[in-house]
């Protein structure tokens, strides 16, 4: 099912991590290295790296290597609170209007 | 389910801010505007499709004319009940409904939709225009859609997984 696979989906499922929001509230004040974004946590750097690849995969991150230590961003896909109200409240809707859809399958023979 | 409607039913609705007290979201459906219009607004189908799938949506009152009222009870698998209510504003078959909607859990907050039906060769485009009072509350209402859409989203997400793994 393809509707799944979008970016948008994809990138709600990013969201849906706690401690993947936080590393985005983080880095929203200011990009950090892996190692000083996993401090707070009490994380391994390799933990942390998997949620930042997770990020970095829907660009709600971008990464760059600055000689020994890789330094994190937020990605060019912003998330200002507006946007993500927006794709959450139509997220909603439609799989609320998805049932209205099958109802006028379903009821397609049943009237007039 | 055919490719043609699992299509009609990805991502189809949009939704958008044209002012700052409004939210207006727009879908086609597959079926002819008399049809739409009078599943919208017939009182023993609104338990087959209104609220997310995991309430239980019972229909207390739906007086569809102007000035009639709507009440609504949504219970959910914990036992919770929310109630919703309203009065219509305006009912003019098959094209427009205008009517006002409230959460019980927040009075006062009363929101006016405006729902239009547009027929388009044998589809119909529905339209919703919700006019909030203020800016604040609608913002609020789009930032619980954000946690709604998301356990809608994981509920549909658990279901495929589900039916991926029945079907090896």
């Amino acid at each position: 099912m393809v509707q799944y696979e979008s970016h948008l989906d994809r990138a709600f499922a990013a969201l849906a991590d706690p401690t993947r929001r936080a590393i985005l509230e983080r880095l929203g004040r200011g990009s950090a290295t892996i190692s000083e974004l996993a401090q707070p946590f009490g994380m391994s750097l390799t933990g942390l790296k998997k949620h930042v690849r997770v990020l970095e995969d829907v660009e709600l991150v971008r990464t760059e290597k600055v000689g020994r230590v890789r330094e994190c961003h937020l990605g060019p896909r912003r998330l200002d609170d507006a946007e993500r109200w927006i794709d959450g409240y139509r997220q909603m809707l439609d799989a609320r209007l998805d049932r209205f859809g099958e109802l006028l399958q379903n009821t397609k023979g049943e009237q007039r | 389910m055919s490719t043609a409607q699992q299509q009609d039913n990805a991502g189809t609705t949009t939704v958008s801010t044209p002012s700052d007290r409004e939210i207006v979201s727009e879908r086609v459906f597959d079926a002819p505007r008399d049809r739409v219009f009078a599943a919208y607004t017939d009182p023993e189908l609104i338990p087959r499709w209104w609220g997310p799938r995991r309430m239980t949506t019972v229909v207390q009152e739906m007086d569809v004319r102007p000035g009639g009222a709507w009440r609504f009870v949504a219970h959910d698998p914990d036992g919770r009940a929310l109630g919703f209510r309203g009065i219509y504003r305006e009912v003019s078959p098959p094209e427009r409904v205008v009517q006002t909607f409230e959460w019980e859990g927040m009075p006062g907050h009363v929101i006016i939709d405006t729902v239009t039906f547009e027929a388009l060769d044998g589809r119909t485009k529905v339209t919703t225009k919700s006019l909030f009072h203020t800016t604040q509350e609608r913002d609020g209402m789009l930032a619980s859609g954000m946690e709604g859409g998301l356990t809608e989203s994981h509920e549909r997400l658990a279901e495929l997984l589900a039916e991926e793994r029945g079907g090896r």
